[in-house]
């Protein structure tokens, strides 16, 4: 039981060892190994879906299951105490949502890359690296473990794009990389600072010995005191990247730069801010939104399509998951007085991204940009700090994985028949490939947030969360959630007119294109990819349940730690920096 | 008369006495000579033997320094030489560095097919490695100069080692220049410092306390002539102007030496001086000098990243990594307060094996595949891709990306330095450590250019490139570390901590 996480994360990886194994020239093996491997951490994830007990209690720094704790790598620094780093993995709420996606999506991509003639080793090799990289970062509770997999996304995903994609594919990955990079580093400063500012009670109990403690809780309780008092000599200190620790203000070192009352400020901003401000800015690369979004849309058009839809699907959330399990708990003070600038980024990234779609020609930009303005919806709900907002934005973020699956799939369906996606270069596909159409129609709607799909789940309790905060929480003006209202409008107007443009009317295709063009209906592998992630779109849009109810304790307790710790915090820090 | 052959006997037993702790570089000399000796006859096969000879000799010193024992009089080389664990650890660094050039020049094509020199080449390579032992343990600063000399004058004629090369000759000349008028620069600060105290002897408390009465114009003056002559040593700005052409010119296993060996004596030179400053009771009396060195530090961070965007050939890119290194490792001296040390100690073992093992990666590319500029490397990765899968790795531990042992050490430096920075409060501490980490960004640039050609750029000629069982399995063995440090790096850093408790 406690090797469920480690084998979700660590399936991919032993594929690919196979496939290492494997001789070249043995290219359908090696895709089945692929497969094999996708399909058992779905069925692990699945498996784990089924049995996370949604009703834990669970508030943040606690309620963790299925967890795995084992010490990797602790040293002594002297006089400062040891620092240590564990492998440290388990599932809460938030997490789970994420893990079941990526058991699904890294099948459908396997799927997707069956066409995959060129290098296919070094593609599933690749691939099967990303796709345990990402399931670590899903379940990692170290910071320093987080990192690691987040940080070692990066390389398989530059591969991938630079030497399987389309004919700007090198400037694309390049681009890709650089921002990502750019982006992680923000987020190791503000982990060094951490993990330099923050002990782990337990250990440091384990390291004090404490005499006559009745319980663990106890002595948690007592060290974390002795330390606010200062009395605990720093030889004594066990630091440590226990994300869970980070998010106890009792953990942080007095005297270190963020610890809430330590007054150091930084071009006039308490240091705790500056800290937020870097590491949002981080995961703000990755969510993407305006105006860190612009490598999104160069990297989907180039990305090869199994690789469109894992960046859609799952890499893209991998930053909203990061603002709700590392940016807002560990730092609630600056969360709460930042609340305008996370909302307001998002709005502005539903209304630009939408904006940016509808004057797209080339279906997979447009596309990309509908991501950018979906994206900003789970800012919003994350911003709005209610629990509605807050479900919300982890709801866009499943839903959005399984929708943009799919519209990349469909677009991915086109390229390969006609090696081109312009918009205009077509007309009245519906006439000739009926049951793609019929395909298309169904993504769209599910991500236009038509009802009965789970992307009008999503939008809905974000919007409520918003419109709610001013009285709920007090965190955004309402005239936000107004605005952002109109993204929805927005995005109608373009699915509903590339749909007129390309889909309907009578039948005509550019000149040019006719010849190489073989417009066939959808084949067998299509459907095998179209028809789940349809049924599950659909099954989410009606049956929101199945999802809120794991999720919405670990939500709950997101929101009250942040909102409880935020207040008091920010009046500690703020109260600390005046003299 | 008698006065003086009791004094004689006196200082020959002192010498006698602190003999033993030399044990390193006695061998050191011994194998020298018996080298040099050996390459007097025409024998062919005796000059095979040379490369073998010197590896012998690098694995008895790696051996001795491991097992260590030989320090246990506790006596230090008439206050000249100090045998801690400290140099002893390095010690190890510099037997590594040997015996990894000595492979790589067995593998060098042109080293292998050279008509005259060969052992003088391998001859010289003990003469260096000695100098740098020498380096790691000078506290005296005629020593430093005497070791720092002993370095330079084995580098300026192993640089020159392919006469016959144009790009070898103005190489080697340059480098003579460059170090020579460092050399005289450094010399002339030593004598400020001997001037002011009436000792070179920075260990002793008189010097200091001499430096407190002193001018505080004068000691910072003659500080920054001293560092002139380790900064050169290390090739941090501003004295690193001779590193793009040396690497440019020198065979492949040299510059694989000068990036890793000389710059780790130097940094520990440095450490050891720079430590005296940062003495609690001197606290705050010289500021000045650390600022300079701040200042050295950022600047060669800056210098050494942002000038290696624009070349165009992997050995000069990979001069202006080897002074971006050097930055880090300044910069690393410089957090006060933490336990520097270990962390720099632990970034120098990293950076040997990732060093050697591109500079092997390089050197094949030459050899084989006829690579000149970064371009040639045009879709190699996929003719060879063991070799290039590899170089990707040493390539990736050079930026500080995970997983790899180069993250770690980079890793540790910056949280020592934020360390200091919150004991401190010093603002350019916080400057070296928000640049350092925004150049890093910066070093994926150019460093994955070459992953770039390799991977992504297409290269239509068919045919295949084997690379020869011992290249392969030498790549290998520098990776290996590297994956190794990173995931266990408490293995080494728990074994540097305990030699460096070994004070004398």
């Amino acid at each position: 039981m406690d090797f469920i996480l480690s084998g979700l994360i660590f399936t991919p990886l032993l594929a690919a060892l196979f496939v290492l194994l494997l001789p070249i020239r043995l290219q359908k093996p090696m895709k089945a190994v692929a497969l094999a491997g996708t399909l058992v951490q779905l069925a692990l994830a699945v498996w784990l879906y089924l049995r996370f007990d949604g009703a834990a209690p669970a508030n943040g720094h606690t309620g963790y299951q299925f967890v795995q704790k084992l010490d990797w790598i602790s040293f002594s620094l002297g006089s400062l105490g040891r620092f240590q780093i564990e492998y440290f993995v388990g599932v809460d709420g938030v997490s789970i949502s994420m893990v079941l996606l990526t058991g699904i999506v890294g099948v459908i991509g396997v799927i997707s890359s069956w066409t995959i003639t060129r290098n296919v080793k070094g593609y599933f090799l690749l691939y099967l690296l990303l796709m345990t990289s990402v399931m670590g970062c899903f379940l990692a509770l170290d910071f320093f473990l987080f990192y690691l997999f987040f940080e070692f996304m990066l390389l398989p995903m530059y591969f991938l794009i630079g030497i399987w994609g389309g004919p700007k594919r090198e400037y694309a990955a390049l681009k890709f990389f650089i921002y990502t990079l750019v982006g992680s580093l923000f987020i190791l400063i503000v982990m060094i600072g951490l993990y330099t500012s923050v002990i782990d009670p337990q250990a440091t109990a384990n390291q004090l010995n404490l005499q006559g403690m009745a319980t663990d809780q106890n002595s948690i309780r007592q060290v974390q005191q002795m330390l606010q008092q200062g009395v605990l000599s720093s030889a004594d200190l066990v630091r440590t990247f226990n994300i869970p620790a980070m998010m106890e203000p009792a953990n942080f070192i007095p005297g270190s730069l963020l610890h809430v009352l330590s007054g150091v400020t930084l071009f006039d901003l308490p240091i705790r801010f500056v800290a937020f401000l870097l590491v949002f800015a981080g995961f703000l690369i990755k969510v993407p939104s305006v105006p860190v979004h612009t490598w999104l849309p160069d990297a989907h058009v180039e990305a090869p399509t199994p690789i469109s839809v894992l960046l859609a699907a799952i890499l893209l959330k991998v930053g909203g998951y990061g603002l709700i399990r590392i940016v807002y708990p560990i730092f609630p003070d600056a969360g709460a007085y930042f609340s305008i600038l996370v909302g307001g980024l998002g709005v502005l990234s539903i209304i630009y991204g939408a904006l940016c779609a509808l004057a797209m020609n080339d279906l997979k930009k447009l596309i990309a940009y509908s991501s950018v303005s979906h994206m900003g919806f789970v800012l919003l709900g994350v911003a709005s700090l209610t629990a509605e907002g807050v479900n919300g934005a982890i709801y866009m973020m499943f839903s959005h994985g399984i929708i943009s699956a799919m519209l990349f799939l469909v677009v991915g369906v086109i390229y390969d028949r006609a090696h081109d996606r312009m918009i205009l270069n077509f007309r009245g596909l519906a006439k000739r490939m009926p049951a793609y159409t019929a395909f298309v129609v169904v993504a769209f709607f599910a991500s236009l947030g038509l009802p009965g799909f789970s992307g009008f789940i999503a939008e809905l309790l974000v919007l409520l969360g918003s419109f709610g905060a001013p009285e709920a929480t007090g965190m955004l003006p309402r005239w936000l959630a107004v605005v952002a209202v109109f993204g929805i409008l927005l995005a109608a107007a373009y699915y509903l007119w590339a749909l007129q443009r390309m889909f309907f009317g009578k039948y005509w295709i550019f000149p040019e294109l006719r010849e190489k063009a073989n417009l066939s209906d959808l084949d067998f592998r299509e459907y095998l990819m179209l028809v789940p992630l349809a049924i599950l779109a659909l099954l989410f849009g009606i049956f929101p349940h199945l999802l809120l109810d794991k999720i919405g304790v670990a939500v709950t307790g997101f929101t009250e730690l942040v909102l409880l710790n935020g207040q008091e915090q920010l009046q500690l820090v703020l109260s600390s920096i005046i003299p | 008369m008698e006065e003086q052959a009791a004094y004689l006997s006196q200082s020959i037993d002192r010498i006698l006495a602190g003999a033993g702790s030399l044990l390193p570089e006695l061998l050191l000399a011994f194998f020298f000579l018996v080298l040099v000796t050996l390459d007097l006859f025409k024998s062919h096969t005796l000059k095979r033997l040379l490369p073998w000879l010197a590896l012998t000799c690098f694995f008895s010193t790696l051996v001795v320094q491991i097992l260590g024992g030989y320090t246990s009089g506790g006596v230090q080389f008439l206050n000249l030489l100090r045998s801690d664990g400290l140099a002893r650890y390095t010690g190890i660094l510099f037997s590594l560095a040997g015996i990894f050039t000595v492979l790589l020049s067995l593998q060098n094509r042109r080293l292998e097919n050279l008509k005259e020199g060969r052992g003088e080449y391998y001859g010289l390579l003990l003469m260096l490695v000695l100098g740098l032992n020498l380096m790691a343990k000078s506290v005296n600063l005629l020593m430093v100069f005497l070791a720092i000399e002993v370095v330079s004058i084995a580098s300026y004629i192993l640089t020159l080692t392919l006469k016959n090369e144009k790009r070898a000759v103005e190489a080697g000349l340059k480098y003579v220049l460059y170090g020579t008028l460092s050399a005289g620069v450094m010399l002339y600060g030593m004598s400020f410092f001997y001037g002011l105290t009436g000792s070179l002897d920075y260990t002793l408390a008189s010097f200091w306390q001499a430096l407190l009465e002193a001018s505080p114009l004068m000691v910072t003056l003659a500080a920054i002539l001293i560092f002139a002559g380790f900064l050169f040593k290390i090739s941090a700005a501003p004295f690193h102007f001779w590193a793009p052409d040396v690497y440019q010119g020198a065979p492949m296993p040299v510059v694989a030496l000068f990036s890793t060996g000389p710059k780790m004596a130097g940094i520990i030179v440095i450490l050891r001086f720079v430590a005296a400053f940062a003495d609690p009771t001197l606290a705050g009396s010289f500021d000045d000098i650390l600022l300079f060195l701040g200042i050295a530090a950022l600047a060669t961070l800056a210098v050494g990243n942002l000038t290696a965007l624009w070349q165009r050939t992997p050995r000069r890119l990979m001069a202006f990594s080897s002074v971006s290194h050097a930055g880090f490792l300044l910069m690393a001296l410089l957090a006060f307060g933490s336990n520097y040390t270990t962390s720099v100690l632990f970034y120098m073992s990293v950076l040997l094996f990732m060093n050697f093992g591109l500079f092997l990666y390089l050197q094949l590319a030459e050899d084989e595949w006829q690579v000149q500029t970064l371009e040639d490397f045009r879709g190699l990765g996929f003719k060879s891709p063991y070799a290039g899968v590899l170089a990707l790795l040493f390539l990736l531990s050079l930026t500080g990306l995970p997983p790899l042992a180069g993250f770690m050490g980079k890793l540790l430096v910056f949280s020592n330095v934020w360390e200091a920075y919150t004991l401190s409060g010093q603002e350019l501490l916080l400057a070296l450590l928000v640049v350092g980490i925004l150049l890093t960004g910066v070093a994926l640039f150019y460093y994955i250019k070459i992953p770039y050609y390799l991977f992504l750029k297409r290269n239509q000629t068919a045919e295949n490139l084997v690379i020869s069982l011992s290249n392969k399995l030498l790549l290998g063995l520098f990776a290996l570390p590297l994956l190794v440090l990173f995931f266990k790096p408490d293995l080494l850093l728990h074994w540097i901590e305990r030699l460096l408790a070994q004070t004398l």
